[in-house]
């Protein structure tokens, strides 16, 4: 019985690693070809861990595979968003069928600041002190 | 946080004095360090609330596992088919998150999702710009992100 | 029965790891090539534990452990390199 899952988890482990690197061989740009590969990648690692904890059935084991489990499921998002970023602004160029960029306009490349396109709100509240800063800008 | 704190003493204390250090055991000293916690919160102000986030923790967890499976057949059956009904696209998510630790656990569960991927939070920290595969349906993206952070902000407050 | 599944899990992550070999050797862009390296430590995790089932040696699971730290840390390591080229290169 304790066989049968765990051939199941190393099926279900190693069919998401095809999947994740189908996925990262057929998908045309850098974040979709990580949506498909970092995490099913590391689901894949997941599945397989479990598997190894049910096949050995031992405390020493089980806490080792858990361990890695967690530390895996810490460490995937995190390296995932630092590619990720590290790729956007390097200008990785999209893929043509991309709908929509909501960052591109918000991101100055000069002083690398992101804005969230709500400032103008507050400064508008105080509008006194907002104009004479400008007249302290030009003297 | 002190409440898990005084949760693994408890267990700790339970260990040593029934004398026997195994999982099992350990596992029943927290058990019983939970009910223990259980019927003191209402009289000590600072782990007020503690019972009743292990049923959101659980709740939040089965939540999703549910949406990881999903999302990664979705991801699975774009992959696997020939034609792309991908439509990728980069939104623009407006947190109610605030501090430093909920808006990393958000974007760390965002990333873990197939299908988004959190690209970089503003600098004023009110929006979190989010990387998309599919958005034929950005309401419904829009939504089930808000759903995420509800549940997720329930457990952190 | 585990035996035949073992060798068809080890068939299907040479063929993953065959893919990602050649996403790396064709990557475009260097995060292309990162996020390739990133897969192939989540396969080699995921081989490492096949054969610590393999061959019954459950202190395999220790190898499993280092790489992926290594991996995580390279990762981060690469993304600060790439960052501080992109401005650098303004």
């Amino acid at each position: 019985m304790s066989e049968l899952i765990v051939a199941i988890l190393l099926l279900t482990g190693a069919s998401f690693m095809i999947l994740a690197s189908v996925g990262i061989l057929r998908l045309p740009d850098l974040p979709t070809r990580m949506h498909a590969s970092t995490k099913a990648g590391a689901m894949g690692a997941m599945m397989t861990m479990a598997g190894v904890a049910m096949h050995f059935g031992d405390v020493v084991v089980f806490t080792r595979a858990f361990a890695i489990v967690i530390f895996i499921l810490i460490t995937a998002p995190i390296a995932a968003h630092v590619i990720g970023r590290a790729g956007y602004f390097l200008g990785t160029p999209l893929w043509e069928g991309t709908v929509k960029d909501e960052l591109k306009d918000n991101y100055d490349e000069k002083t690398h600041s992101l804005y969230s396109g709500f400032e103008p709100a507050p400064e508008s509240v105080i509008p006194p002190t907002h104009k004479k800063r400008d007249e302290d800008d030009e003297i | 946080m002190i409440g898990f704190f005084w949760n693994v003493t408890l267990a700790l204390a339970w260990v040593a004095l029934s004398g026997s250090f195994t999982a099992w055991n350990l596992l029943a000293g927290l058990i019983f360090g939970y009910l223990a916690l259980m019927v003191l919160q209402k009289h000590v102000p600072a782990l007020k609330g503690y019972s009743r986030r292990l049923p959101r923790l659980v709740s939040f967890s089965l939540f999703f596992i549910k949406e990881l499976f999903k999302a990664n057949f979705r991801v699975a059956y774009d992959v696997a088919t020939p034609v792309w009904y991908m439509k990728p696209g980069v939104i623009a998510f407006e947190m109610e998150a605030h501090s430093d630790a909920e808006i990393m656990f958000l974007s760390s569960f965002i990333s873990l999702t197939p299908g988004t991927l959190s690209l970089d939070v503003s600098d004023d920290r009110r929006v979190l710009y989010i990387h998309a595969m599919f958005l034929q349906d950005e309401e419904q993206l829009r939504k089930d992100l808000k759903e995420l952070e509800f549940r997720i902000l329930k457990i952190m407050r | 029965m585990l035996n035949v599944v073992i060798n068809i899990v080890y068939f299907m992550l040479s063929v993953a790891l065959l893919f990602a070999f050649i996403r790396l050797t064709k990557g475009p862009s260097l995060p292309d090539r990162v996020v390739s390296l990133e897969l192939i430590a989540s396969i080699v995790v995921g081989y490492v534990g096949v054969h610590a089932i393999d061959t019954g040696v459950s202190s395999l699971l220790d190898v499993a452990i280092v790489i992926a730290l290594t991996a995580f840390l390279t990762a981060i390591g690469f993304a600060r390199f790439l960052e501080r080229g992109g401005r650098k290169s303004e």
